[in-house]
């Protein structure tokens, strides 16, 4: 079954065509990594995904349920957005942590105020979670106070605290120094050998070869290329794919 | 007339420059705050009437303003005016400095990034919920120095309620120099405004200190 | 060159402090006033209420006129003087006056003994005046007793703010609230406005708003006696002497009688001048 499945998907930026015609899904228990050079499309297509940017046109469903449909042309969104959003979580390059709450408020607030669940059952299962991460000591501590791996360990803690089915990462490294990308790096493969769905934008190759169950290499707005990351990236036979992946491993 | 006397009576004023000043910030920090939201409406309409708002009541003078508000009702409708001053000077008071709030707080929303907003809605938080949760706090945290400023002026204007014959600490004042053929009182208003503008000074610190745990 | 700019800005500034307290002490001269005492001065400056009519307001064609204002204004034109008018802040005015910000005030302004006593030299009396509560006529307030508990308007600086804190403070204590304006245009639009009840204000002044308004009327009691006077400073008698022997030349060719024909509020009998 499928958690996410856009299909037909269109999105222009003014005379930018940037998503053309896109048709993706992603299976339970299923880590898909996206690929590509910048401008190609793939983190449109990823706030597309989590509503941040509104398609022209094409279909979202969500557990077989239509967050956005195509009605005469035209994208027509579901009135119960909210419900969806518990369905996925999302990690931002930049983590965007709120500054002015602690570690521990930025994991608890969401579940507690938007989900109403119990505060004492949050808090527990927060602490528990970042027992598991290692930041256990870091509960009353700032953004502030935090090195960039952490806050972004942080940032996928709070998306975990919602209880997502499927967690989308939007290049959760490329603000990091690269002595901090290990750790983040780390937590995301826990989270696959975990059988956590999630989809990655990334630019760490060997990390995408390593984690995903499926490699998808977009360019100029459309998936040129997906398969398993043996093929892609050992024995693709599409020039295009080719030519990224060989300036990739030149820089 | 000694000088304890002086003290004392423009003391008596001071209740009157104090009521000015909470009562205006106590009306003027929200309206302010609706005008900004309203200047910033997706609605042109709406912006344009806020922007027109902000634009007159910051380009003229308060003292005009003042007579406008006490007299004004008066000359266009006929309607008596206050006996009780204090109504319409914080009427005048308040929607001028609401307008410069307004752009105080716009400033502070213009100045927060897009993540801050797009971490909330991922998240599920409805749109009250990420302004009055998220955005506000950092806002404030953001312009309290200039809020504070414009707190410290307002302290000084209060003088300016004399216009319309309110009589507060600063007209007391020029009352007993008048009488008294004195520049006295005028030393001792001064020592007032320094002394208020002073602990307005502390306070406003001390919440400023108390709000720096983070950086933002 | 942080240094020297800072060095040229503290500069400026001690030069600013220097001229400005020279300014209050010495009485160094101003551009608008000529040298007190000089023998052969060109240019005479009056100051004036300008809010206070008839003695001295802006006249239709917007430049000061009044009884008062035209007095001087013969005054200056039998001396050979350059007539000017410098509008005061009423209850500043004789700081304004030392200042030299004008030479004199000559403004409907009541002789105080206070004003002896700091040393200013004061013209003989022109004037008789008293002070009156001007009132709304569908107010029925027959006396000063009816206005036991209401609010009553007085301009700030005036003799009548005095009389009220003095001579007549028994009286203002029966009031409700007694209301001090920056000026009697604003008293009268506060009595006009239902903000306050009755304007304590001179004669004249009542006496003119009565002629041009409808539907006031002053209470017939005299609640103070006073006399209008010039006030010089305290060095200018020679100056005060020119002035009062040119009013006394304008009586007695006719021209002070002529002036005092053009405003009718202003009576006749009162002109001490004239006696």
């Amino acid at each position: 079954m499928s958690v996410l499945a856009m299909s037909n998907i269109q999105k222009s930026f003014g005379s930018n065509h940037v998503l053309k015609d896109i048709t993706f899904h992603v299976d339970k228990g299923e880590v898909v990594s996206i690929i590509g050079p910048s401008g190609s499309g793939k983190s449109t297509l990823l706030r597309c995904a989590t509503f941040l940017e509104t398609i022209d046109s094409g279909t979202i469903t969500y557990d077989d349920k239509n967050a956005a449909e195509t009605v005469n042309g035209k994208a027509v969104y579901a009135k119960n957005l909210n419900d969806f959003r518990h369905i996925f979580g999302l990690v931002f390059q930049n983590f965007n942590l709120f500054p002015h709450y602690s570690v521990l408020k930025n994991m608890m607030d969401a579940p507690v105020s938007v989900l109403h669940r119990d505060k004492n059952e949050v808090r527990e299962e927060c602490m528990a979670l970042l027992e598991k991460m290692d930041l256990a000591g870091k509960a009353d501590a700032y953004p502030c106070e935090l090195s960039g791996g952490q806050q972004q360990r942080v940032s996928i803690v709070r998306a975990l605290a919602m209880k997502p089915e499927i967690l989308f990462f939007d290049e959760p490294t490329s603000a990091l120094d690269p002595e901090l990308t290990g750790e983040v790096l780390k937590v995301i493969k826990q989270l696959a050998d975990e059988k956590m769905t999630m989809v990655i934008v990334t630019h760490e190759m060997p990390f995408a070869r390593a984690v995903s169950d499926r490699v998808v290499f977009m360019d100029k707005g459309v998936v040129v290329e997906q398969g398993r990351p043996e093929e892609l990236f050992g024995q693709t036979q599409n020039e295009r794919t080719k030519q990224f992946l060989q300036n990739y491993s030149n820089t | 007339m000694t000088l304890l006397n002086i003290i004392i009576k423009m003391a008596e004023g001071l209740e009157k420059t104090c009521a000015i000043f909470f009562l205006t910030l106590l009306f003027a920090i929200p309206l302010g705050m609706i005008i900004a939201l309203l200047r910033g409406s997706k609605f042109k309409v709406i912006s344009a009437i806020a922007r027109a708002y902000i634009s007159v009541l910051r380009g003229t003078p308060l003292m005009l303003q003042l007579i406008a508000v006490t007299y004004g009702p008066y000359y266009l409708f006929g309607i008596s005016i206050s006996r009780n001053k204090l109504i319409p000077v914080v009427i005048a008071f308040t929607i001028n400095y609401a307008a410069y709030f307004a752009e105080i707080y716009r400033s502070g929303i213009d100045s927060m990034p897009v993540g801050q907003y797009e971490a909330a809605q991922v998240l599920g938080y409805s749109k009250i919920q990420t302004f009055f949760k998220i955005i506000l706090p950092q806002v404030i945290r953001r312009i309290l120095p200039s809020l504070t400023n414009e707190i410290v002026t307002l302290v000084k204007d209060t003088s300016m309620a004399f216009t319309v014959s309110y009589q507060e600490m600063f007209t007391i004042g020029k009352q007993i120099a008048n009488s008294q053929t004195s520049f006295v009182p005028f030393v001792v208003a001064g020592v007032f405004y320094y002394v208020f503008n002073a602990v307005v000074g502390f306070v406003m610190g001390r919440v400023e200190k108390k709000m720096s745990y983070y950086k933002i | 060159m942080k240094k020297r700019v800072i060095a040229l800005i503290l500069a400026a500034l001690i030069a600013a402090l220097t001229f400005s307290l020279a300014g209050c002490g010495s009485k160094t001269d101003t551009p608008s006033t000529d040298e007190p005492g000089t023998a052969a001065r060109t240019m005479f400056t009056m100051g004036i209420d300008p809010e206070y009519p008839p003695f001295s307001y802006l006249g239709d064609d917007g430049t000061y006129t009044g009884f008062d204002v035209d007095v001087c204004k013969a005054v200056c034109d039998y001396l050979g003087w350059d007539f000017n008018v410098f509008a005061v802040n009423w209850d500043q005015k004789l700081i304004q006056l030392d200042n030299n910000e004008c030479d004199c005030v000559w403004s409907g302004m009541t002789i105080l003994d206070s004003m002896k006593e700091s040393g200013y030299v004061i013209s003989r009396p022109y004037f008789d005046n008293e002070q009156v509560l001007l009132v709304k006529a569908d107010s029925g307030f027959k006396s000063s007793a009816d206005l036991a508990g209401k609010d009553v308007a007085v301009q700030l600086g005036t003799s009548g703010e005095s009389l009220l804190n003095d001579d007549l403070k028994d009286l203002a204590d029966t009031f409700g609230n007694v209301v001090t304006c920056d000026s009697f245009l604003k008293c009268f639009t506060e009595l006009e406005g239902n903000a306050v009840d009755a304007v304590f204000v001179d004669r004249p002044v009542a006496d003119n708003y009565v002629a041009e308004h409808d539907g006031f009327v002053i209470i017939d009691e005299d609640l103070g006696a006073e006399q209008y006077g010039i006030a010089f400073r305290s060095g200018d008698a020679e100056l005060c002497a020119q002035v009062e022997s040119a009013i006394d030349a304008l009586v007695a060719n006719g021209t002070y009688a002529e002036i005092a024909a053009k405003y009718d509020d202003i009576d006749e009998g009162n002109l001490l001048f004239l006696k």
